[in-house]
């Protein structure tokens, strides 16, 4: 849904469904495992990735007037080809080279792989910076999952710290579209090339 | 103790800013802060001779981390002293408002604070978080002039380095994971990796490594992954440039070098070694191109700090007694060395009101003191005798060619020769010939001066001869890269 999106409401709401399922992973590995502080996670999830920082994005989307579009690079029908074809070659990679015996483990590690090469695909292949931001906040959604599902969790005081640090990410991000906005009239990011060589 | 003296201090000077007026008075009491920080880095340093120190497991300090602590302390320190003069004549200028000086201070003390506090924890997450901390604080000061380039350099900086750092995450979680599966202990302490390094699946910790020395290999400006540099060291304030250029760096090889501990007690250096040499010629190979070419006095300098990245890599890759002692001598070099470099640029910017390198002449005639400084400073960091980079760069070549690498040895040398070519060439342009005629001689700022004399003395005394102490202090370092 990221992928195809044509406009930066419809990828924004694309993150905001990853993030939900992402949520929901989190309670399940909560209700299963019966740890506490994986509750605490899952709440934040919802706080944060669901609620927040969408809702920040589409508000600075609204506040800058731009126009809708992304700028795509490459039509979207070609973009989900070549994001199957990542996500087949994560899935190898994490059979073949990573050598995990167990299914669950290899699918889980498989899923986070691709997740995280989507982000970086939607980052390079779109031209505006909020959708890079989205781009790199979808490739942090990835780690998580492979946190969540590989490890069980990290150190509870390790993913607090990991998520005020996207939080404070998301912050400084906005001030700085803003500031492009305001100077150059625009969020093309591909037209940034003054600085070369 | 002193690790807690050194992180308040810090977070102390950052409120200064509320408190007093003046963007001169707020410098000078910076500059005294980092004066005690220095102070207590080096007490820290003495100490860690006798011994490592942790804190409730939170805080974990050898003498690895206090010498890349000395070195964070030595460039703000220098890099205070700079900041006084810059700034107030940014303010007489209009340059920026006098809030914006306040913001400038408060940011920089951050900026202090997130370094320091990469090099004293032991826990590879947190250490992980407060390097991108690192990245968010300072991606202010790149763009703190708010203009078109400036901001383009400060949202390149902040995406590309989030991306590596993302990326750096992914390795750490696969760390985590065989840690938690193989090693059987639920924990990202170092000293607790270490403990059970020789456990891990040797397979999953090379994949591992890779994601995290490309992740953090991005922040510490290896070619390939350099692309932000540039940008954004010509495009920061030039205090900045220096923290950035002389310590952020190598803070994200600090971070590095942790992972490879673990990786060498666990599958034995050969692995982490060829990578690093690898990554440290190809840094070498793609500056030098960029330094014959370049136009820009500030980005000449950025590349060229790719260029000592790159040697540096080298170094550790190379590895063995002399190898790495010549390696971290030479993080110490190049940091006192490229600070010393920047702000003469800054300085000749500022009186010329361009970086372009084609319409800078006569800077001897037009500032007598840093002409001086600059022209002994591109010898030093070109790396001819009598200055310290020297040292270091021999320590690593006979390194080489005592173990037989002769191939890649051969490269370094050629490529080094090539870029001290190149930036004596630039630099001669640039300070001798006839100034333009309706410029005057100025005199210069007392902070930025003592900066000056403070750099280049290290600089020349290092070149000449070892204090014992110090010589003390990287063996200790070397000890521990070793596995001792």
């Amino acid at each position: 849904m990221a992928v195809t999106a044509k406009r930066i409401t419809a990828l924004v709401n694309g993150f905001m469904l990853q993030s939900l399922f992402l949520f929901l992973m989190t309670l399940t590995a909560a209700v299963t495992s019966k740890e506490n502080e994986l509750y605490i996670i899952a709440l934040l999830v919802l706080v944060l990735k669901v609620v927040l920082i969408p809702y920040f994005l589409k508000w600075i989307a609204r506040k800058i007037k731009i126009e809708e579009g992304l700028g795509l690079y490459i039509n979207p029908i070609l973009s989900l080809l070549i994001v199957i074809v990542l996500s087949y070659g994560a899935y190898m990679f994490s059979r073949n080279i990573m050598g995990i015996q167990n299914r669950v483990e290899t699918a889980s590690f498989a899923i986070s792989l691709s997740v995280l090469l989507t982000g970086l695909f939607i980052m390079v292949f779109r031209m505006k910076a909020l959708a890079q931001v989205t781009g790199l906040l979808i490739m942090e959604n990835g780690l998580f999952l492979a946190a969540v599902e590989l490890c069980g969790n990290m150190p509870f005081f390790v993913e607090i710290a990991i998520f005020f640090d996207v939080f404070v990410f998301a912050v400084i991000i906005g001030i700085f579209v803003f500031r492009i906005n305001e100077l150059f009239a625009h969020i093309d990011v591909d037209k940034l090339t003054t600085l070369k060589g | 103790m002193e690790i807690f003296a050194i992180l308040g201090i810090t977070l102390l000077l950052t409120s200064v800013p509320l408190f007093v007026k003046g963007a001169r008075k707020t410098g000078i009491i910076n500059s005294a802060g980092y004066f005690i920080v220095l102070a207590v880095s080096l007490i820290l340093n003495y100490r860690l001779l006798h011994g490592r120190i942790s804190f409730s497991d939170f805080f974990y300090v050898d003498s690895l981390s206090g010498y890349f602590l000395l070195l964070i302390a030595v460039v703000s320190f220098a890099s205070s002293l700079y900041s006084i003069g810059y700034i107030e004549s940014d303010v007489t200028d209009k340059a920026i408002s006098e809030k914006e000086s306040r913001l400038y201070y408060a940011l920089f003390n951050l900026f202090a604070f997130t370094m320091f506090f990469c090099t004293v924890v032991n826990n590879l997450g947190i250490m992980w978080v407060f390097i991108e901390m690192t990245t968010l604080t300072s991606a202010f000061l790149v763009g703190f002039y708010k203009t078109q380039k400036s901001i383009e350099a400060a949202w390149k900086y902040i995406i590309i380095c989030s991306v590596g750092i993302t990326l750096a995450l992914f390795g750490i979680i696969l760390f985590y994971f065989t840690v938690s599966s193989n090693g059987g202990i639920r924990s990202l302490n170092w000293t607790d990796i270490m403990a059970v390094a020789p456990k891990l699946d040797p397979k999953i910790i090379k994949i591992a490594f890779l994601f995290i020395l490309v992740g953090y290999g991005t922040k510490a400006g290896i070619a390939p992954m350099h692309t932000w540099l540039p940008d954004a060291h010509s495009q920061a304030l030039t205090p900045i440039s220096a923290l950035l250029s002389g310590v952020l760096l190598k803070t994200a090889l600090y971070a590095i070098l942790r992972f490879t501990l673990i990786m060498n007690k666990s599958i034995g250096p050969g692995y982490t070694g060829n990578l690093f040499v690898f990554f440290g010629l190809l840094s070498l190979a793609l500056s030098a191109g960029f330094i014959i070419a370049q136009k820009d006095i500030k980005r000449l300098l950025a590349y060229s700090s790719i260029e000592h990245m790159g040697i540096i890599f080298v170094g550790l890759g190379i590895g063995g007694p002399l190898g790495l002692f010549g390696a971290l001598f030479h993080m110490f070099n190049h940091a006192v060395t490229k600070s010393l470099m920047f702000f003469g640029a800054g300085n000749i910017v500022k009186k010329y009101g361009t970086h372009n390198m084609r319409s800078i002449h006569g800077v001897t005639q037009a500032l007598p003191f840093t002409g001086i400084f600059v022209v002994a400073g591109v010898f030093a960091l070109g790396g001819s005798p009598l200055f310290s980079i020297f040292i270091s760069e021999m320590m690593i070549l006979i390194a080489g060619f005592t173990q037989g690498a002769y191939a890649s040895m051969g490269i370094f040398l050629f490529l080094i020769s090539i870029i001290f070519g190149a930036l004596v060439y630039h630099f001669n342009r640039m300070a001798f010939g006839r100034k333009p005629e309706d410029m005057q001689a100025t005199k210069e700022p007392l902070g930025g001066k003592l900066a000056f004399i403070f750099l280049a003395v290290l600089v020349i005394v290092f070149g000449i001869t070892m204090p014992a102490f110090f010589d003390k202090l990287i063996k200790a370092s070397v000890d521990i890269l070793n596995g001792l």
